[in-house]
């Protein structure tokens, strides 16, 4: 891809790590020129739709495909009847169970909304109708609709989730002031504007798929596993991804019926799903329930905290949403008891929704730190400032940095909380009710390798190369501008190739982990790439500055030359002439020096080598508070997000413009799910019934107000080769408890459940 | 059904043939027939927003309109509201200096919807913007931007 030139120019450092850049592929977007997935010319397409089950539990007896296959344009039908002779993949940690077949088209329904077959056909308007003409008879078995069924149970403990340290009950018994509250969270769901969906051709045993991805190199891995074929026969392509959010970091069932149904058919197939069906192949949140019991001392220093949650899961898969992942490490605490259970009902396996577990997590601890503050008469703010944790208390070890109190104090003084009323109800602007509410948030560094190649070619260009993902992140943009720093050249002499499974490997775009690990790719190649050409131009006869008596070079201002000297200075490509040289290419990873091939294989391909927070001498955390006004129509009970301010450490900012659009993304997210995102299961069949974009509501621009979002962060070289924290998760942690915070101050009602709608208001 | 139905239809000033069936939304004529995929689908149920084109001028949801409706009208999508040199339209300038977007995937439909949102008379504050283009969802949440950008091609129009 080639930068094109942006309408305004900044100041010269905005095309270096930390300037303001504007987005690197920003024409492409706004031109309609960024091509997605399912928008690649290629010739001979046929078009699958897939048809999913209607009961949540049960088996599929038969399926009468007859009206279907002879109805006009189709091609073929996919059932439960079809054996794939497809193997189970590797899961996210690379393990891989022997020999396991694997049925993208089950005849075992284990949800509402399963797919369980599909039909192909010339167009994609016959496919459609030859969809409605299947007919599948089902022999039913009894469901569990959601973890509010009777039949659904306690669930199982998580054991890796149980956490404790002191003595919780018996300091909580002993706690002049408790507080107890339970605290639920919805199923929500993604809801990328992209739907799920992919093109797929096949060349013998070659495997091309165009499908969005936020992890090129792991979901290739699936392809190459169901399929038995080597891993480099696999190629997939995901330049531009239309939002994730989590739901587009693994290869999914529909994935392998296309690629299937092509190589059944000799021709390329292009399977989109429709925005209903988006709710039911990949899971979203799982809904949540958690309990929170606070001790304190009577003028506010806690003295324990008891949690218990639960998740639902799958009957076949346990996917824990962790209500207790921000719960041990936000405060200052010496008694501590956690334990979180998940609950299996019949549900597609719930995913990775933004902050996931650290978001229903601090809903919780934050809703019931305002609790307490409320019984014991103290501000909010003074209480959060009284219990700062000066080290992480679950792990024993110092934080790596942690400016939350700068956080808490600058977006204090910004909101301008202290003009703050302390009373329920004693805000009013007319029949407004006015309430300002705070949450903090949290989510954890996670480290991770990757792998890019810098290549400066003849005509003076540099090229960074990686298999990484940018779906609105800044990938591109923030990895020119490492490039051009290095290299001392303007942003527009650097291209950017990047989503595609056959370039260098790459940490997944998820968990917040990607912008730190592969810009010390980048940097540790292009430095690397310098340094050579800095040794071919103070060596090689040919060069102008070989005769200098140098030992360096600088580079800057799109210029070559020897430090403090008025001697020769050249361009990239004036010297790259003079070497006689075309090409200088040089790639780099971020693994331990000696890696194997197959160890660097499965660095990018699982998560094997994934590092969590605590794994080295710190704990490394991104924070933030929130702090949100809210009005309440005292008639009618309707909530209106006023303002936000919201400040945020996430150490060093690679771009603050793009930082700055992400965390409002995340805070906006935010306010749809303090406000209005819940799916709604229909407990009769498990069927989600607002799977859709009118019924799932998710914010609209009128919903959302201007907010003011402040950088409170200092370089941490701990967490990452430059200095950053991750940025895009943390943003949606903490704002769901500000405003249900401020929905109390303004109203005296406490909702414990979300979202917070009128009818529990009124 | 395999009836087609041979349309002439004028989108970006230029004239297109095509042969479809008589259902063929507007959003799939462009996308899956003459290669215009400028214009996205982000539910083909006419929620969303994506897929927002001009019909004459005015905002239409792509997905929800029949090409066999606009034959004789006058289409304008994402790719034809650019000068002929390259230059971007204000709206589309505005958009990337105030980074209105993430992932690009509504960005189309928004800037459709912003560049009618304009000319309409409805950008006189930034209420009145976030009441008409609230037909166009972002998930990426670029609201404050999106209105921060048309508010700024608004006063250059």
């Amino acid at each position: 891809m080639t930068i094109m030139e942006p309408r305004k120019h900044g100041d010269a450092s905005d095309g270096t790590v930390g300037g303001r850049q504007t987005r690197f592929e920003g024409n492409l977007k706004v031109t309609g020129g960024a091509t997605y997935a399912l928008e690649y010319p290629v010739e001979g397409l046929a078009y699958a739709i897939l048809v999913q089950s209607t009961i949540p539990a049960g088996s599929v007896v038969s399926v009468d495909a007859k009206k279907a296959l002879a109805a006009a344009g189709v091609l073929m039908v996919l059932t439960p009847d079809d054996d794939m002779g497809l193997l189970v993949a590797s899961d996210w940690g690379g393990n891989r169970p022997e020999n396991q077949p694997y049925y993208p088209l089950p005849r075992q329904v284990q949800y509402n909304g399963q797919s369980i077959a599909a039909v192909v056909a010339e167009s994609r308007e016959q496919a459609v109708e030859a969809a409605r003409l299947i007919c599948i008879t089902y022999e039913k078995a009894p469901h569990v609709a959601s973890f509010n069924d009777t039949a659904a149970g306690e669930g199982k403990v998580m054991d890796n989730l149980t956490s404790g340290w002191g003595d919780a009950e018996a300091a909580l018994a002993a706690a002049p002031v408790q507080i107890e509250g339970e605290y639920s969270t919805p199923r929500e769901y993604h809801v990328a504007m992209e739907p799920h969906g992919l093109t797929v051709k096949w060349d013998g045993d070659q495997i091309t798929v165009w499908e969005p991805s936020q992890w090129s190199h792991g979901m290739a891995r699936s392809y190459s596993e169901w399929f038995g074929i080597p891993y480099e026969n696999v190629r997939l392509i995901s330049p531009f991804i239309g939002g994730g959010f989590g739901s587009k970091g693994a290869a999914l069932a529909h994935g392998a019926v296309a690629a299937f149904a092509a190589r059944k058919l000799g021709r390329p197939v292009k399977l989109a799903l429709t925005r209903p069906q988006n709710f039911t192949n990949y899971g979203g949140r799982a809904a949540t329930r958690q309990t929170i019991k606070i001790g304190a001392t009577e003028d506010g220093v806690l003295q324990a905290i008891v949690h218990r949650g639960a998740s639902e899961t799958s009957t076949y898969a346990d996917w824990p949403e962790q209500t207790g992942a921000a719960t041990p490490i936000l405060y200052r605490i010496e008694n501590f008891s956690s334990q979180h259970r998940v609950v299996p009902v019949n549900t597609v396996t719930p995913g990775a929704l933004r902050g996931p577990g650290k978001n229903p997590s601090a809903f919780g601890i934050e809703s019931a730190m305002e609790e307490l503050a409320y019984k014991l008469g103290m501000d909010p703010l003074e209480l959060r400032l009284k219990n700062y944790a000066d080290r992480d208390y679950q792990s024993g070890k110092p934080w790596s940095t942690r400016r939350l109190r700068e956080a808490l104090i600058e977006g204090a003084a910004a909101f301008g909380w202290s003009k703050r009323s302390h009373e329920p109800r004693s805000m009013r602007d007319g029949n407004q009710l006015v309430g300002w509410g705070i949450g903090c948030g949290t989510f954890p560094v996670i480290q991770a390798p990757s792998e890019a190649m810098i290549r400066i070619l003849r005509n003076g260009r540099v090229e960074v190369v990686s298999g990484a993902i940018d779906m609105g992140q800044g990938t591109y943009t923030i990895l020119a501008q490492t490039a051009a720093e290095v290299f001392g050249i303007p942003v527009d002499q650097v291209e950017v190739h990047l989503g595609d499974s056959r370039l260098p490997g790459s940490a997944i775009a998820g968990g917040s982990m990607l912008a730190g690990s592969i810009l010390g790719a980048v940097h540790k190649a292009a430095t690397a790439a310098r340094d050579e050409l800095i040794g071919l131009a103070l060596n090689d006869e040919k060069s102008p500055l070989r005769d200098t008596g140098a030992n360096t070079l600088t580079f800057s201002g799109g210029r070559i030359a020897v430090p403090r000297d008025r001697g020769p200075s050249l361009t990239l490509s004036e010297l790259m002439a003079a070497l006689g040289r075309d090409e200088i290419e040089i790639r780099r990873n971020t693994l331990p020096e000696g890696a194997t091939v197959q160890e660097q294989h499965q660095a990018w391909t699982t998560m094997a080598k994934v590092q969590g927070p605590t794994m080295g001498e710190y704990s490394m955390h991104s924070w933030c508070a929130h702090f949100a006004e809210v009005r309440v129509d005292e008639d009618f009970g309707t909530v209106r997000v006023s303002r936000i301010v919201s400040a945020f450490d996430c150490g060093r900012l690679y771009n603050p413009r793009l930082v700055e659009s992400q965390w409002r993304g995340g805070i906006i997210m935010g306010i749809g799910q303090a406000l209005l995102e819940e799916g709604l299961v229909d407990q009769r069949n498990g069927r989600t019934v607002n799977n859709n974009m009118g019924d799932y509501l998710v914010p609209t621009n009128a919903d959302v107000p201007h907010i003011e979002v402040i950088s409170v962060g200092i370089p941490d070289y701990g967490a990452s080769a430059l200095g950053g924290k991750g940025v895009g998760e943390v943003g949606i942690v903490g704002v769901a408890p500000a405003i249900a915070n401020a929905v109390f101050h303004a109203t005296g009602k406490r909702v414990r459940d979300l979202p917070i709608t009128l009818e529990k208001l009124i | 059904m395999t009836r087609t139905i041979h349309l002439s239809l004028d989108i970006n000033g230029r004239r297109y043939d095509l042969d479809v069936e008589p259902r063929v939304t507007l959003l799939d004529a462009l996308r899956e027939h003459l290669a215009l995929t400028g214009t996205k689908k982000g539910c083909d149920q006419g929620q969303c927003g994506a897929c927002t084109c001009h019909v004459d001028g005015s905002r239409v949801l792509s997905c929800l309109t029949l090409a066999a409706q606009v034959e004789g009208r006058q289409i304008t999508t994402i790719e034809g509201i650019a000068a002929e040199n390259g230059e971007l339209h204000p709206v589309q300038a505005a958009f990337v200096e105030h980074d209105a977007f993430q992932c690009g995937y509504c960005t189309p439909g928004q800037i459709m919807s912003a560049v009618a949102c304009i000319r309409e008379g409805h950008a006189g504050s930034d209420e009145e913007i976030r009441e008409y283009m609230s037909g166009n969802l972002c998930r990426c949440g670029a609201y404050n931007s999106i209105v921060a950008a048309v508010r700024e091609a608004a006063e250059m129009a």
